[in-house]
């Protein structure tokens, strides 16, 4: 068994649930070879320093997995069919970067934990002062975020080639919005 | 005679032996940045000073960086 590690850039067009989707295809097909999933890292959106079909930016992940290397073909396989991935290179990891990569990714959550619970108390505080301004403010943002979310969609049923520069509009907007949410 | 006039050679230092570095990371694509020129060229040994096995390693990294669009291939 060997320790490998994936960088993959998925296409930024696409919703959160189709990233799962694909990353959870990529944990079954991994799991189908007798491998195992160690950690997925989200490096998140990130401009490429190139266009790639296109695009400028990309979703970048990093899985580090177990395996025997026989199962890297049917990896391989499995990236060039999924056409949601736009680049993908499959290394060989060193016991100290699977080991730096485990101990960043649980920094990482028990930082979003103690953010989560600041973010309660924050709200709870929040909430006793000025309820009814906080409260419509909220449901003002939430709208707004729909309506972009519609627009994106029908314009990914259209021609996609043709609306790509409008999409693009719509994504910087996006992109902007869940910032907001996180703090 | 040529060394006589001119500037003595600085002696230059690897600065990932500086750092201790054991395996150069691509994925560190900042870092990577200092070692290309504005064109995207890999930095010569002579002008970075690194020593010849981190060099090695680095041109590797780099080469993987511009894989997955983390650095360019070439610049304007």
């Amino acid at each position: 068994m060997e320790k490998y590690e994936i960088m993959l850039i998925i296409s930024p067009e696409l919703e959160k649930e189709e990233h799962e989707e694909v990353l959870g295809g990529l944990t079954s097909e991994i799991e189908k070879g007798n491998g195992s999933v160690d950690i997925i890292l989200d490096w998140r959106r990130r401009r490429l320093a190139y266009e790639i079909n296109k695009l400028q930016e990309g979703h970048y992940y990093l899985v580090y997995f177990t395996a025997q290397g026989s199962i890297i073909p049917e990896l391989e396989h499995y990236f060039k069919v999924t056409d949601s991935i736009m680049r993908y290179m499959i290394v060989r990891a060193t016991e100290q970067e699977f080991a730096a990569a485990i101990e960043k990714a649980e920094r990482e959550a028990a930082k979003a934990r103690e953010e989560s619970e600041k973010k309660a108390a924050e709200e709870i505080a929040n909430t006793e002062t000025e309820v009814e301004e906080t409260a419509e403010v909220e449901s003002d943002a939430v709208q707004e975020s729909s309506t972009t979310v519609e627009v994106e969609a029908d314009e990914a049923q259209d021609d996609l080639a043709e609306e790509i520069t409008k999409t693009e509009e719509t994504e910087e907007m996006l992109k902007d919005e869940p910032v907001n949410e996180d703090k | 005679m040529r060394r006589d006039r001119g500037r003595k050679p600085k002696k230059k230092i690897c600065s990932f032996c500086v750092d201790k570095v054991e395996a150069v990371d691509y994925k560190q694509y900042e870092k990577l940045k200092r070692f290309v020129t504005e064109r995207g060229k890999v930095l010569p040994r002579r002008i970075s000073g690194n020593c010849a096995g981190h060099q090695r390693q680095l041109t590797k990294a780099i080469k993987k960086a511009r894989i997955m669009a983390l650095l360019p291939f070439s610049m304007e």
